[in-house]
């Protein structure tokens, strides 16, 4: 009896670990560009994402080398000037979707709150947005969009270019989680 | 005591749980591409090319001015009335092949050359390493003037390689073994056939101006000329960089460049000049 008990209870704890999805292609976009004047965006489609559906648990990871642009000398631009990844190699988020239930989740998607900790540039900033969170088969989908701004992490936008750079910056993201 | 045990490992194993960060999990898992970026920002360090290429299907229109010498002060503006151009194209094939042409007015000397990349500086690698080759056609030679010239005695080859390191995030040093053949060619002041060697360095005073040195030592040139020194400023706008130089050699073609450097900087004979970038 006690045999079963203690295995059980390894069972349920090693059950708590398994309710992990994970994806290492997710996509996170960022914009800042300004009507009339050349698009500033950047896409990286190898960010990885976790989610522990378990605790709501979420955690992402992008590589500021991993951002491609239109433009090659913009996307040097970027690293070298703006977000300098030889610095800072990496964008991480780490936080918690509130209220999540994973039996609950549907194709068509519901919104939850997803806050917590970006650290970019070596500053760390509370950000928060609503997300939709969907699951088909055995993949959650997340998906949702937030703004920052270019001060807030200490980045800088010289006086020549500040007329072609937004103010806020739009940053979109999608992941496609599978455990 | 199997009492003890089993609170011990169910302890442990909570413990191991509460540990288990996400974040960090991501974070183990992640490889960094440690390529060095950006060793320089122009395609050329002053008058050297430098390592940089440029991306897949990118162009570049190049202008590039090196005035008459200062010596002669006011009279001729510093050099304003004898300056010189250097017009043309630069298009990246691939990310590590590019072709270009020009046309410069010295000579009037018509330019072709292909720039491959061979090494790239990473962890695994030191150096960042392009190969350069350059065929110039010069046009200035009449048939008038020399009746029996034939289109071969009008070409200059250049074999370069260019060796760069990325030293830190503010400097960056180049190496430049370069071999000048000429075809038609004075004796009596020159070789046909020389090797020099360049060395060159960019220092970043902030994120978009940086101070570019550059000189060559040519080990097979009588004492007829001089070898070329030039000092530049690297100043960037986003789409554009412009670059702002002193030399005491006014040629731009790298054959010219490191053979018939005329000027002297100890007599204040030197140009002005600037090369103009700007990316398609």
């Amino acid at each position: 009896m006690e045999r079963i008990f203690v295995t059980l209870l390894f069972l349920a704890t090693s059950c708590l670990y398994a309710q992990k999805y994970t994806t290492k292609t997710g996509v996170v976009k960022f914009e800042a560009s300004v009507p009339s004047f050349e698009e500033i965006a950047g896409e990286n489609k190898t960010a990885s994402a976790a989610l522990d559906t378990a605790t709501g648990d979420m955690a992402v990871l992008a590589l500021m080398k991993g951002f491609r642009f239109k433009v090659a000398l913009m996307e040097e631009h970027f690293n070298e000037n703006y977000v300098e990844s030889d610095k800072y190699p990496k964008a991480t988020f780490k936080g918690k979707v509130t209220g999540l239930d994973v039996a609950k989740l549907t194709a068509t998607g519901g919104s939850y709150t997803v806050s917590g900790d970006l650290t970019l540039h070596g500053k760390t900033k509370k950000v928060s947005d609503s997300a939709k969170i969907s699951k088909s088969g055995d993949k959650i989908v997340v998906t949702g969009e937030f703004e920052v701004t270019p001060a807030e992490f200490d980045i800088e936008i010289p006086a020549v270019v500040s007329k072609k750079v937004a103010d806020k910056v739009k940053i979109t993201y999608s992941f496609t989680l599978a455990k | 005591m199997k009492q003890l045990l089993l609170a011990a490992a169910l302890v442990f194993s909570a413990y191991t749980h509460a540990q288990d960060d996400l974040l960090s999990e991501l974070d183990s898992t992640t490889v960094e591409d440690t390529y060095a970026t950006a060793a320089f920002k122009g395609l050329q360090v002053v008058t050297l090319q430098s390592t940089k290429m440029p991306a897949q299907n990118e162009w570049y229109f190049v202008v590039s001015h090196r005035f008459g010498t200062v010596k002669n002060g006011i009279d001729e503006f510093f050099g304003l009335d004898a300056a010189t151009t250097k017009i043309g194209g630069v298009y990246g094939i691939t990310k590590w092949l590019s072709v270009s042409a020009s046309r410069h007015t010295l000579l009037k000397v018509y330019e072709g050359s292909v720039k491959y990349r061979l090494a790239r500086q990473s962890d695994a690698f030191p150096v960042d390493i392009v190969g350069y080759n350059t065929v110039d056609i010069n046009t200035f030679l009449e048939k008038e003037d020399y009746p029996r010239i034939e289109f071969a005695d009008r070409l200059t080859y250049i074999s370069q390689l260019l060796i760069s390191r990325k030293v830190s995030d503010n400097l960056s040093l180049e190496l430049v073994p370069s071999y000048v053949h000429k075809n038609l060619y004075n004796p009596a002041i020159e070789n046909d056939s020389q090797f020099a060697l360049g060395a060159g360095g960019r220092m970043k005073l902030t994120k978009r101006l940086s101070l570019n040195l550059e000189y060559a030592h040519n080990f097979d040139k009588p004492d007829f000329y001089k070898n070329p020194l030039s000092v530049g400023l690297d100043i960037e706008t986003g789409g554009h960089v412009f670059q702002l130089l002193f030399t005491n050699s006014q040629a731009m073609t790298e054959g010219g460049y490191l053979t018939n450097a005329a000027g002297d900087w100890g007599d204040g004979d030197f140009f002005f000049g600037f090369n103009l970038y700007r990316v398609f």
